[in-house]
């Protein structure tokens, strides 16, 4: 189970504290209310049913005691119900016989035995108060009154404090996503300046004193962006500092290069061979230097644009001597793409070339789409790559071990690794399969960039 | 023959340049600081100018500032440095062209040849009328001449012939890469040459050249000149 946010969390907890607090609160209160109702209940009955026997055992101090006439004399109202146990004879009014049965038994027997007696009752699903008091040793009263109308008050109470106990618990979460807000403000803060920062956006920081009890998370927070930044820059202006320090030398040694090629035939066979190897390596040598500044800047956040991206392709075959008519672009795909232009020519050039330096040439670029997704694929009649070396390919300085490998050693062994880089800046991957009619399948998707 | 200063404060890069340039067929001239190369170019102008930007004392910003002051002579930088930011700043300063070194001797020649042709072309537009007229704006591709408001304008060679390229086409909409091709001669390039030269462009043409109203920015297609 996906384990619930903060928020949900902080939320059910306090709800559920407000519901547990608000629940006892209702259940103590609804206890001493209806113990205090009760008891205020039975001292009116009680006190009714002693006035009551005592207007009978006035009526029966006669000669010839006539229950019924003594009951007679009473005035019990609706609520209240009299009877008699007379020489163990009920005597109650028309209306009420038949109610004795519900008189319990020990009750009975307690009260015979001379001892007054209160018992509630339920009849009929009907709840009653009982009292039982003895008159003399062959004749007891009985009253019993409805509790019904208490009984009732009880529902009502109920209802109204399991409302208001369930409004508390609302009222709680209510509070608990409120205060969750404001206390979460701040980290969605943050979560936006972590987001800008990794954007790329290295100017943005947190302001320190917004709350006195979050200064340290951001004051932190600033100094880790400060550090990365610096850090950043460190290795930026280090890719420069280096790319300056090896370039000065490249450039006296390319135009050096120059001035002894262009006196070849001057030269004797082995100084002309050391000048074509120095000139070849300076070559080799100025487009690796190009690739590593490449490969550590291929990190930076892609910059998008429009782009013909078959005027593009087509420009990549012309460069390279190629046929432009190889550019295929599928009839259901825009000819204008949005990736970085210089990203997306330097995958089409490298491709390219890496179908020419080791599958006997490119025969075709494809351009189509997947969705939004566009997917670059560059098609050679050469060997095909292994499946074992498929993933290895694009890592760096891993060059093709395939039979017609020309041995010239003239690639860097950085071509594919920038390829792998550039798709993966773009949000996509390269990846290698074969050719259906032989030969090698190499593809580049590139998400976000028809869409 | 034609003349190349090559401000480079490098002598073994300056030495090899100037070998390699002669080679060529060019008159190549040395200079170590901006200060030498400068005041040779006041002395004895040459055709082209190639400079460094980090140079001892004057640095290359400063010397492409002094010397466009002085006249419109094709400059190229030729910096071991790629960071987008110098090279903009080097544009803006007034410099025609960058290289990142180290540029094989070929390209650098076929480079100045374009800028050659482009400077050659001015004045000789085939198509041209008189003068353009863009409201208060005057191209007049013959004279060499432009105009703001019967005030003439002082632009370079290369903002010239980029001004007549869109006002030739006037109304329609060029790409930076047809840009890049007619006024530098390029098959491919550097679309920020393009970019930073239409700013130039701006601050000189336009009144206000935050909102431009005659050279407008087509998003994600190029740009065209409007009355």
């Amino acid at each position: 189970m996906r384990r619930l946010g903060l928020r949900a969390r902080v939320t059910a907890a306090f709800a559920v504290g407000a519901l547990s607090l608000s629940a006892s609160m209702a259940l103590v209160s609804y206890e001493l209310t209806r113990r205090t109702l009760l008891d205020e209940r039975e001292r009116t009955v009680l006190r009714a049913a002693y006035y009551d026997a005592a207007v009978i055992r006035a009526g029966l101090d006669t000669d010839s005691p006539d229950a019924a006439e003594a009951l007679r004399a009473l005035d019990t109202g609706t609520s209240r119900r009299a009877i008699l146990l007379l020489n163990g004879e009920w005597y109650g009014r028309a209306a009420d016989s038949g109610i004795t049965t519900a008189i319990p038994a020990r009750l009975r027997d307690l009260v015979t035995a001379g001892e007054p007696a209160v018992q509630r009752i339920r009849v009929d699903d009907q709840p009653f108060m009982l009292v039982g008091v003895p008159l003399s040793e062959s004749a007891s009263f009985y009253e019993i009154a409805s509790l019904r109308e208490l009984e009732q008050t009880f529902q009502v109470l109920a209802l109204a404090l399991t409302a208001v106990a369930i409004m508390v618990a609302g009222s709680g979460a209510a509070l608990g996503w409120y205060a969750t807000r404001h206390g979460l403000r701040p980290l969605t803060a943050v979560a936006d300046a972590a987001e800008r920062i990794a954007a790329g956006d290295f100017t943005t920081r947190l302001a320190p004193d917004t709350d006195p009890d979050l200064t340290r998370l951001s004051t932190s927070f600033n100094r880790m962006v400060d550090e990365l930044a610096q850090r950043i820059d460190r290795d930026r202006r280090f890719a420069a500092d280096v790319s300056h320090e090896l370039r000065s030398p490249l450039q006296t040694l390319a135009a050096a290069a120059s001035v002894l090629a262009r006196r070849r035939d001057n030269q004797d066979e082995r100084t002309a061979t050391a000048a074509r190897l120095v000139a070849d390596e300076i070559d080799r040598f100025q487009r690796l230097v190009n690739d590593l500044l490449d490969l550590a800047r291929s990190d930076q956040p892609v910059d998008r644009e429009p782009v013909e991206l078959v005027e593009l392709a087509r420009q990549a075959c012309r460069d390279r001597d190629l046929p432009e008519s190889m550019v295929e672009l599928a009839a259901d795909t825009p000819a204008t793409w949005r990736v970085d232009r210089r990203r997306v020519a330097q995958v089409l050039a490298n491709l390219l070339d890496n179908a020419e330096r080791y599958g006997a040439g490119p025969v075709a670029v494809r351009l189509h789409r997947d969705g939004d997704t566009g997917v670059i694929e560059v098609d050679d009649e050469g060997p095909g790559v292994p499946v074992e070396d498929r993933n290895a390919i694009f890592d760096r300085f891993v060059r093709g071990r395939a039979a017609n490998y020309r041995g010239g050693g003239d690639g860097t062994g950085l071509g594919l690794a920038l390829v792998a880089q550039h798709a993966a800046g773009h949000g996509g991957e390269a990846s290698v399969s074969d050719r259906p009619e032989g030969g090698a399948r190499f593809r580049v998707t590139l998400p976000g960039s028809l869409s | 023959m034609t003349a190349v200063l090559v401000i480079e404060d490098d002598d073994r890069i300056r030495l090899a340049l100037l070998l390699a340039l002669e080679d060529e067929g060019y008159d190549a001239r040395g200079a170590a600081t901006a200060e030498e190369g400068l005041r040779t170019q006041r002395r004895d102008p040459a055709d082209y100018v190639l400079v460094d930007l980090m140079l001892p004392g004057i640095d290359g910003f400063e010397a492409i500032r002094q010397l466009r002051r002085d006249d419109d002579v094709p400059i190229v930088v030729v910096s071991a440095r790629d960071d987008t930011h110098d090279i903009v700043a080097a544009l803006e300063a007034g410099a025609d062209d960058y290289v990142v070194k180290p540029v094989a001797i070929k390209e650098l020649t076929a480079r100045l040849r374009a800028l050659r042709r482009r400077a050659r072309t001015v004045g000789t537009v085939e198509t041209a009328v008189p003068v353009l007229a863009f409201g208060e704006l005057e191209v007049s591709p013959e004279a060499g001449e432009v105009r703001r408001g019967g005030e003439p304008v002082s632009v370079t060679r290369t903002e010239f012939r980029l001004l007549c390229e869109l006002a030739e086409h006037a109304g329609r909409v060029l790409s930076r890469q047809q840009l890049l091709s007619r006024v530098w001669g390029y098959d491919t390039g550097d679309e920020r040459l393009v970019d930073v030269h239409v700013g130039r462009l701006r601050q000189k043409i336009e009144l206000d050249p935050a909102n431009p109203q005659h050279l407008v920015t087509l998003r994600g297609l190029g740009y065209k000149l409007q009355r």
